[in-house]
């Protein structure tokens, strides 16, 4: 059975308060084994198999998760359901938790991610774009992402701030579905952003300089206690409260990214892309403990020339990579095809299971999501996708989608999307 | 820290993912015999023949004649008794450090750009510089524009930019003429001299500021990020590089930089009729760096910039030396003269009348450059406490017939013929 959407507004009064008690516990949270009191919205889903991607790598054959007021209030092995709980129960699927998309440019519908008559543009928010529940969201949900980070594009060096939201499907508001806005900073930093308009930016090293006087600024306005709405933000990237996703890209500006944000100004940065040659800086970067999300493109057979197809995430793995997770670059790769680019990377190297956390826990933990999203613990929030199957495997088939305990996509129910 | 802290590299590093070789940080010391080891120092003689060269923790321990020396126990023994050795070259001008997009022309003056942000270090160019025997280069922005930004020098063989860094920034690059005028609608060498001299006494006094500050105490000056590189001039710890040439804007350079606001500068592209100010430069103390052209010719096909204008070639170190200038080196521009052939810059002058009974071929090449950018400490002749970046070469380092058969830096054997392809 089915939570009913008419009962969203007070699930979201119900989130409120037990997101208030939530917060204060410690990070391996106690099952709740009480029964479903009346009033309380819960699901239990009795499944094959629940790949909880915790820290344990868990996972439970026959398993149980236990939905209480859109949380996690127990995941383990199959036992007697407590009182009051709707059960759903699906022996023939395998649960998992919803995957992380650091990198997406769907919020919206029109494709309108890039203000370029300025290189730097600090203070514009992507959430101005922002439609929840379009068609790609739908898709994306349909395809077992559930969290994303919807960005600017890379036209210019700072496009703006993105919003973290959730692949809620119909009906969901701007309040029920964002996460956090701006939920991050977005940097091109190499390839795209080089200017051919006669302005300031025609080169690499220029690009840096427009970045880095507008850093100063914002490492001085910090020290100073001083702002301005322009730095606002940018600020905050500075003090590690904001993370900051950079563009970048080839074994020239892949490093040149991480010696900026990561070494010198220690932002919180993920460097995303990481295609063409970058691969070959691998165990410098790695030494550095920059975290990377790798894609669209998950293999480099172009800039190497030595005939071979190489896996980029392997290289990285290889050199001792950790927290490494992957994008799509949506619509570069659709939104709703995350899966095939752990797939993909898995083909040319890297550990499946590794792809898997690629896709969920890793990053979810760069972005200080990790007690919310990425794994089935309790605690985090109910974002639980049932499949005929292995996630990463192409031939597995997502039969429902919950978000924040609630269903947002049901094959039976909307027939198949994807 | 402010942002245009100096970065300094470090120590030579250990090998990663391998044990360390005899001469390498961490391996044991190595003594190599050699035919001849130009030692180049900054005085002194020059050459020792039948040398042993003690090399240890990727830095020179000792060099001398070999029935003078001992080898200390431990150290492993390499034969390279029918080698040259010399110390790896420096081109304190080259655009080949990194990606190649290196104008930015928007304003006259950039001297907050760093071209550190471009470099790819190790990358093709620089591995035929390698093979070459360049292992030191001043990485700058081009010549579009008055001041197009900050230099940084490198390593040529090294793989990661932390290994590959020497300083950064390596200099502030002056372009004082011919190339950033606009030669149809836009500026001219008045008003590019005087935007110059502007934005540089607005530097200094900014350095002065903080001089003061930091001696006296007070309300801390306004920070400026575009101006911080002049606190760096103005302590002397880098340089201004000079694209200059002809005769009346080297003695800009001269008068302006040198004697008006005493700033450490050299002349980084020194040819055409600049040479005839070498007498000036020598008594400022304002080295000269040649290139990429080294010789005048008599061609009046060439539009008359020079205002030379010679009846025969000449060349223009000679025409520098022949002044009484001894802080002579070489540059090539690279691309315009491929980052490999700066050997044959020296060549040219040789052999177009520079005198080289004293090496000054091979001083150019190495230790005029590393005093001029201020690297002398650490690299430019093989002298107990330096590292260890060495060229083997099968006779005279600057007779074209000669072959590099290896180049080490820090120790290490980025380059050997024997076990990889020859590059060049």
């Amino acid at each position: 059975m089915h939570a009913p959407r008419s009962n969203r507004t007070m699930l979201t009064f119900a989130l409120l308060v037990s997101g208030a008690l939530a917060s204060s516990c410690a990070s391996k949270r106690t099952a709740d084994l009480d029964p479903l009191e009346p009033g309380e919205l819960g699901v239990a889903i009795r499944c094959g198999r629940v790949l909880t991607v915790d820290d344990d790598d868990a996972t439970y054959g026959p398993g149980l998760v236990l939905v209480k007021n859109g949380r996690i209030a127990y995941v383990g092995p199959d036992r007697a359901v407590p009182a009051g709980y709707p059960v759903e129960e699906r022996l023939d699927l395998w649960a998992s938790p919803g995957m992380v998309e650091l990198h997406a440019h769907v919020h919206g519908p029109g494709g309108d991610i890039n203000d370029m008559v300025y290189p730097v543009n600090a203070d514009l928010r992507a959430s101005a774009g922002f439609v929840p529940g379009n068609r790609a969201i739908r898709l994306a949900c349909a395809g077992g992402v559930t969290t994303l980070f919807g960005i600017p594009g890379s036209g210019t060096s700072i496009g703006g701030f993105g919003i973290l939201f959730k692949a809620k499907t119909a009906g969901a508001t701007y309040d029920e579905a964002t996460i956090r806005d701006p939920g991050g900073m977005k940097v091109a930093q190499s390839y795209n952003p080089e200017r051919r308009a006669g302005d300031l930016g025609a080169t690499r090293a220029g690009l840096s300089w427009i970045l880095e006087q507008w850093n100063e600024e914002a490492r001085v306005a910090n020290r100073e206690g001083t702002s301005t709405p322009m730095l606002e933000n940018l600020q905050k990237v500075h003090s590690r409260e904001l993370p900051v996703l950079i563009h970048s890209a080839g074994s020239d500006g892949y490093p040149a990214a991480a010696r900026m944000w990561h070494v010198k100004y220690g932002a919180r940065a993920v460097l995303s892309h990481g295609c063409f040659d970058a691969h070959m800086t691998a165990p410098w970067l790695v030494e550095l403990g920059v975290p990377l999300n790798v894609g669209p493109r998950e293999i480099d057979f172009s800039t190497t020339r030595d005939g071979k197809i190489t896996g980029t995430a392997a290289r990285y793995l290889e050199a001792g990579a950790r927290n490494l997770s992957l994008n799509t670059d949506s619509p570069v790769v659709p939104q709703e095809e995350l899966f095939l680019q752990g797939a993909v990377a898995a083909r040319y190297g890297a550990d499946s299971h590794t792809m898997l956390r690629a896709v969920t826990i890793a990053p979810a933990r760069v972005f200080g999501l990790d007690d919310r999203v990425g794994s089935l613990e309790v605690g985090k929030d109910a974002d639980v996708v049932l499949r005929t199957g292995e996630p990463l495997d192409p031939r597995s088939r997502v039969e429902v989608v919950f978000i924040d305990g609630l269903v947002e996509y049901d094959r039976r129910r909307d027939g198949q999307w994807f | 820290m402010p942002s245009a802290a100096a970065q300094y590299g470090g120590k030579p590093t250990a090998p990663v993912g391998r044990a360390p070789l005899a001469g390498e940080v961490g391996g044991p010391g190595l003594a190599i015999r050699a035919k001849k080891v130009l030692t180049v120092p900054d005085e002194g003689p020059q050459v020792v023949d039948n040398a042993i060269l003690l090399v240890r923790e990727g830095l020179i321990e000792a060099v001398g004649p070999a029935r003078s020396m001992t080898i200390p126990a431990g150290y492993e023994v390499l034969d390279a008794s029918d080698k040259w050795i010399c110390p790896g070259y420096i081109d304190l001008h080259a655009h080949v450090g990194g990606t190649m997009d290196i104008n930015e022309m928007v304003y006259l003056v950039n001297p907050g750009l760093r071209v550190s942000a471009s470099v790819v270090p190790s990358n093709r160019a620089l591995e035929r510089g390698l093979a070459g025997g360049v292992t030191t280069i001043l990485f700058i922005p081009g010549s579009g524009v008055n001041v197009g930004g900050q230099g940084v020098l490198l390593k040529t063989g090294l793989e990661r930019y932390e290994d590959a860094l020497v300083r950064n920034p390596g200099s502030m690059k002056l372009a004082q003429a011919g190339n950033p005028e606009g030669w149809t609608v836009g500026v001219g060498r008045s008003f590019m001299n005087w935007n110059t001299r502007w934005m540089f006494r607005r530097g200094l006094l900014y350095a002065k500021r903080w001089e003061d500050h930091e001696k006296n105490g007070g309300v801390e000056p306004r920070y400026e990020f575009d101006l911080e590189i002049f606190r760096w001039l103005a302590a002397k710890k880098t340089q201004i590089s000079t694209h200059t040439q002809i005769y009346q804007v080297v003695l800009t350079t001269l008068t302006m930089v040198k004697q008006e606001l005493g700033l450490d500068v050299y002349i980084d592209h020194g040819e055409m009729a600049g040479y005839k100010l070498a007498g000036f430069a020598k008594d400022l103390g304002v080295n000269a760096i040649l290139g990429p052209r080294v010789v005048e010719v008599p061609t009046r096909q060439f539009i008359n910039w020079t205002g030379s204008n010679p009846e025969a070639i000449l060349g223009i170190a000679a025409q520098y030396q022949k002044a009484g200038m001894t802080r002579i080196g070489f540059n090539t521009d690279s691309p315009v003269i491929p980052q490999e052939e700066l050997f044959l810059q020296a060549a040219t002058g040789a052999r177009y009348g520079f005198d080289d009974s004293n090496v000054d071929t091979v001083r150019g090449l190495t230790i005029i450059p590393a005093i001029t950018a201020g690297i002398a400490d650490r690299v430019g002749s093989i002298e107990p406490g330096k590292e260890a970046d060495l060229l083997f070469l099968t006779g005279d380092p600057i007779d074209p017939r000669t072959a590099i058969d290896a180049v080490w830096i820090e120790g290490t054997r980025v380059y050997d013929t024997k076990t990889m392809r020859r590059r060049f």
